[in-house]
């Protein structure tokens, strides 16, 4: 392991009954780094996200952040080490108020033990400013639109205060301009220290932010890169398009 | 069960309005014993248990979204708790009450870490194999009595009313606790739980551990109720204790006036108890009908009780909106 790798996922393998969702899936994230995490429908992503988040346990291998094997620790302990996560399915606490849904993160968070209830809320106004939420902030969370359940997402895990925060598909659904601010945003949290590893569709988004991106197609890491050698990869063509379309792809080059 | 969701309550307490009026009905509630009317005493008494033992549901099953189905097993071992001190000659509501407190609150711990990691309907269908469980214990325990029951040395006539006010400040306490809780750090774990337990997960809530704490609260508040009932009521037996009524009510009464709300129970018991004390007296042989009439319609047409309409802006065509929109 390297010294800057905060998170190292080693040999991981997830089955769900005879099905290998995961199979020895293997790569580091440098601290201060945004990761793109990319691959077809039903290639892992997701799920490799709920072992990183400790929500899965891996049947093979483990994920390891800042020496600590995520798997050994509770799911609700994990935050605590400063990991947080989004749902790709937003999970928003509809009956509470947009500002209270961002405010729980805060009580329970890494330092939550420590603020008060009052500090919770200020922090939860702070972040909602800062994704774009205090105009909904007094509004029950079940009534935002869809756009706007993905930046309160957001702002539930930054509450958290992470060192890692893990975004699945966030950008979904989101217009170019909406995706401009989301991207916008994201650049100034990890600009704040915080790794970012990103689960995202949109390939022109993912290019732009990640500062390395990890494939996968049917549980397995198929490449590793930069960004511009990604595109170029005719494994990943293949992957995402089909064998004769990588071929055609390759002819035309030539 | 129609989840709460999508709708600003005014917050988690509920509506603030409501509550200082339910806090106000409260002071006047001081004002009974004076009337000097001992079926009057009798019925307001109840009301104040019911009431008492609706927070102890509604803390669980109202803000953190786990319905009970037993939790008169609770009642009855705080009027256990009151009726073995009776009977070892301890005859005091300031031993009583505390007993019950610390058995209450031990029992729900000891029940509640395994059950409670059960999830949806299952922990209901445990907590009510667990309540009828205990009432068979107490039919086939000498030392409680058995199904023969447990006599209860009482307070002279002349200071009977300082059960009313036991059972008064038992339900004010309920009623200022859940408020409490509510507002703090707890309150907002136990919604974020009834909302989306694994997001609450991932924000560092360790949701064994505070449905735990709320039915073991809960518990404490229900088990209050039943030891001041014990000694007021001057005798105690299986079937008293662990009333199927004193179990399906405060479910009924905290729907009718507002899940998760602070004032809902309150608002539910006053309503139900008071209602069913007239429809008794009124309709003696099928009173049980209408009773059961009333609670149907509730579930059907407002699940989310009194505190929803209190809150409701926009009248008819808000409330059909909400109906479509969140099936409220």
């Amino acid at each position: 392991m390297s010294d800057a790798a905060t998170v190292v996922v080693d040999g991981v393998g997830v089955r769900f009954g005879g099905l290998w969702a995961l199979r020895e899936v293997s790569f580091e994230v440098r601290s201060g780094s945004v990761v793109g995490l990319i691959g077809p429908n039903g290639s892992g992503k997701t799920t490799l996200m709920n072992v990183i988040s400790g929500v899965l346990k891996p049947a093979e291998g483990r994920v390891r952040y800042a020496g600590r094997t995520i798997a050994d620790v509770a799911t609700h302990d994990v935050c605590r080490l400063g990991i947080a996560r989004t749902f790709q399915i937003v999970k928003p606490f509809a009956g509470l108020s947009v500002r209270e849904n961002v405010a729980v993160g805060a009580m329970y968070g890494r330092d939550g033990a420590t603020l008060s209830t009052a500090a919770c809320f200020e922090r939860a106004q702070a972040l909602l400013e800062e994704v774009g939420l205090a105009r909904v902030a007094g509004r029950p969370a079940g009534d935002l639109t869809i756009p706007d359940r993905k930046r309160l997402e957001v702002a539930k895990a930054l509450a958290l205060d992470p060192s890692l925060l893990l975004l699945d598909e966030v950008m979904a659904g989101l217009n170019a301009s909406e995706v401009d601010e989301a991207l916008a945003l994201l650049r100034q949290v990890n600009a704040r220290g915080v790794t970012l590893i990103v689960v995202e569709h949109l390939m022109k988004a993912i290019m732009s932010i990640s500062t390395s991106i990890v494939v996968l197609a049917e549980g397995k890491k198929i490449a590793e890169g930069v960004p511009a050698d990604i595109v170029r990869s005719p494994a990943v063509v293949e992957a995402y398009l089909g064998a004769r379309y990588a071929a055609r792809q390759a002819r035309e080059r030539r | 069960m129609t989840r709460l969701r999508g709708l600003g309550l005014g917050g988690i307490t509920g509506n603030p309005q409501a509550f200082v009026a339910s806090l106000a009905v409260m002071a006047l509630l001081l004002a009974v014993p004076a009337l000097r009317n001992g079926y009057v005493e009798l019925t307001f008494r109840n009301i104040l248990m019911f009431a008492a033992m609706s927070y102890g549901w509604n803390l669980l099953g109202g803000y953190t979204g786990y319905v009970s189905f037993g939790n008169v097993v609770f009642f009855g071992i705080g009027a256990y708790c009151s009726a073995v001190l009776s009977a070892h000659h301890v005859d005091s509501l300031w031993a009583d009450v505390p007993l019950a407190l610390a058995c209450c609150a031990l029992f729900a711990i000891v029940a509640g870490v395994p059950i409670l990691r059960l999830r949806g309907h299952y922990f209901g269908i445990a907590t009510l194999g667990i309540a009828l469980a205990v009432a068979d214990l107490a039919n086939n325990l000498d030392a409680l009595g058995g199904s023969g029951g447990l006599a209860l040395k009482q307070l002279p006539q002349d200071q009977f009313s300082v059960y009313y006010y036991a059972m008064w400040s038992v339900a004010l306490a309920c009623m200022l606790g859940t408020f409490a809780i509510a507002r703090s750090k707890l309150g907002y774990a136990l919604v974020a739980i009834r909302e989306n337990e694994d997001a609450a997960q991932v924000l560092g809530v360790w949701p064994t551990r505070y449905k735990v704490a709320a039915y073991a609260l809960g518990a404490m508040m229900t088990g209050a109720a039943g030891a001041v009932y014990a000694p007021a009521n001057g005798f105690i037996d299986p079937s008293i204790a662990f009333a199927v009524d004193d179990n399906v009510f405060p479910i009924v009464m905290s729907i009718l006036g507002g899940m998760g709300t602070a004032s809902g129970p309150f608002i539910g018991a006053l309503l139900l108890a008071g209602l069913n004390e007239v429809l008794q007296s009124q309709f003696v042989k099928i009173h049980s009908l209408f009773f059961g009439a009333i609670i149907v319609l509730v579930v059907l047409f407002l699940p989310r009780g009194i505190m929803y309409l209190i809150g409701l802006r926009g009248g008819l065509r808000r409330y059909l909106h909400d109906r479509a929109a969140y099936r409220v």
